[in-house]
């Protein structure tokens, strides 16, 4: 069942990529599985991500994507299976003799938006942004303050730089958190519901940054329910229900998806 | 001749220096042992949440000395620590201990509490950026954890004010001790310990306000003039980088 999702990406040529970027995996998670309790959430996943593409990921509430996401920078440590950052193993299936990387090595290279934005009440935007590129990056202040201005330029949130996220609307903390993880230079980006937690009216401005992201050349696994977004920015899209990839396909996927769980998904939310 | 016609209240007056003497003795007691249980106290709420035995054994100490009156622990530290091992303390030495033992107890659980509070998702928004668990812990967790138990440890500081005057018993020159020493000289026992208890009522009074500018000064935004003063600079700066960061693009 896990298989299809190579063999459907084999079949059908994806959007054409810049020559130089076509091949080169960043992300490979291999037979991964994770398990709360008696009960298994993810079944043996298997899931490439290349350089500079878009991954959508979505399903039913309960379906294991958040856990698969949360995965890819270790937040949920998985029971089995290889879970690769550009050829580095950092799972738990690594081969014997293999040096398994340490989870903060990782997380360096894998930026996170959570639904809930989880920025630092407690610190300014501008201060959110400085607080791990001084001490994951040891800048110095300066530059640090430099590069959070920048990063927040890039969002349009330079007039909030020193607002605290009591100060801020959900969509404004939304992507004043999109910039934080910006601004460690990751790899990979990974949204978990980015906007689930957000008033209808602020979603746009999140999916606005989103997309300007996505145009950057960022590679991206994007875990939501906004359909009409996936559709319009999704490389490869990942249907999973009940810890299991169900269908993936490229572009066009939502139009052309032949499993009848997924089509009767993707029949109810578009 | 009526009782109420002896009650001399300019005593109270005469004897002033002596009283606020002990007031101050007291509070300084109890201010350093307030810091010593603030550093134990977090020290045992971690231990706390970590894992068997370590949680045990902070479990046990956290139930022991919630449990222990103020009086009791500062006869064990004073007469007992020096039969015990020959280390003699001073009375003020003593009282500082005492206080540290039970209360470091009380504020563990304050702490526990207060970090527990802390939403799970700070603690992984930090790992996620790449900062080391220890750098999390003191950058993100515990300055929310802590403007969460300042209400609590204010209220913990005003009780260990108050349990300075069980000190009386190894001869501290605390409150009460003065205010006994006067009263074997004038023997007006109502209206000395009154006014020994409306000296502890200030302090609490003075102490509430205190710990309600911390709070306040902690809010995020943080609010009130001690904040606005500390953030000052702050604002500045960030306005000088963002001129110069808009300046440039501009330019560019």
């Amino acid at each position: 069942m896990t298989s299809t999702l190579t063999t459907a990406r084999a079949e059908v040529e994806p959007i054409p990529l810049p020559a130089e970027r076509t091949a080169r995996a960043v992300v490979e998670l291999k037979g991964i599985r994770k398990s709360f309790g008696a009960n298994e959430v993810l079944r043996g996943i298997d899931l490439t991500v290349a350089q500079g593409e878009h991954v959508v990921i979505f399903g039913p509430s309960g379906s294991g994507k958040s856990t698969l996401l949360r995965t890819i920078n270790l937040l949920e440590e998985p029971d089995a299976g290889s879970l690769k950052l550009e050829g580095v193993e950092y799972g738990p299936a690594a081969a014997p003799g293999v040096r398994r990387g340490k989870p903060i090595e990782l997380r360096r290279s894998v930026g996170m938006v959570f639904q809930q934005f989880n920025l630092f009440p407690h610190r300014t935007a501008l201060e959110n942004i400085t607080l791990p590129l001084r001490a994951v990056r040891k800048l110095a202040r300066d530059e640090a303050e430099q590069r959070a201005v920048e990063a927040l330029q890039r969002v349009g949130l330079l007039r909030h730089a020193a607002h605290f996220p009591g100060e801020m609307s959900g969509g404004q903390q939304q992507r004043v958190a999109i910039a934080r993880a910006l601004s460690i230079d990751p790899k990979v980006m990974l949204f978990d519901e980015p906007t689930s937690a957000l008033d209808p009216e602020l979603v746009g401005e999140v999916l606005a940054v989103m997309r300007n992201v996505a145009e950057s050349g960022m590679t991206m696994v994007i875990v939501t329910h906004e359909l009409g977004f996936a559709r319009e920015i999704g490389d490869l899209n990942v249907f999973m229900d009940e810890g299991a990839v169900v269908e993936s396909g490229p572009r066009g996927f939502f139009d052309h998806c032949v499993n009848p769980r997924t089509r009767d998904f993707v029949a109810a939310v578009l | 001749m009526s009782v109420v016609a002896t009650y001399d209240w300019s005593l109270v007056w005469d004897n002033r220096a002596a009283l606020l003497d002990g007031l101050l003795t007291a509070a300084e007691v109890a201010a350093v042992a307030l810091l010593l249980s603030v550093l134990l106290g977090l020290v045992l709420a971690l231990a706390r949440m970590s894992k068997p035995p370590v949680s045990w054994l902070a479990a046990l100490y956290v139930n022991v000395f919630r449990g222990v009156p103020a009086l009791v622990s500062v006869i064990w530290v004073y007469f007992g620590v020096s039969l015990a091992i020959g280390v003699t303390f001073s009375t003020f030495q003593a009282g500082v201990i005492a206080l540290t033992l039970l209360y470091s107890a009380f504020i563990a659980e304050i702490y526990r509490a207060a970090l527990l509070g802390v939403p799970r998702g700070q603690r992984e928004a930090g790992l996620a950026l790449g900062m080391h668990p220890i750098r999390v812990f003191l950058s993100v967790r515990l300055p929310q954890a802590t403007k969460m138990a300042i209400p609590n440890i204010g209220s913990m500081f005003i009780g260990m004010i108050k349990d300075t005057s069980t000190f009386t018993v190894i001869g501290l020159l605390e409150v009460v001790r003065v205010t006994q020493n006067i009263n074997s000289t004038y023997f007006q026992p109502f209206v000395l310990y009154t006014a020994a208890a409306g000296l502890y009522v200030a302090v609490a009074f003075l102490v509430d306000f205190i710990f309600r500018a911390v709070e306040t000064a902690m809010e995020s935004p943080p609010k009130g003039r001690i904040a606005l003063l500390l953030t000052r600079r702050k604002r500045r700066r960030v306005a000088a980088v963002i001129e110069r960061v808009s300046a440039s693009s501009a330019a560019g």
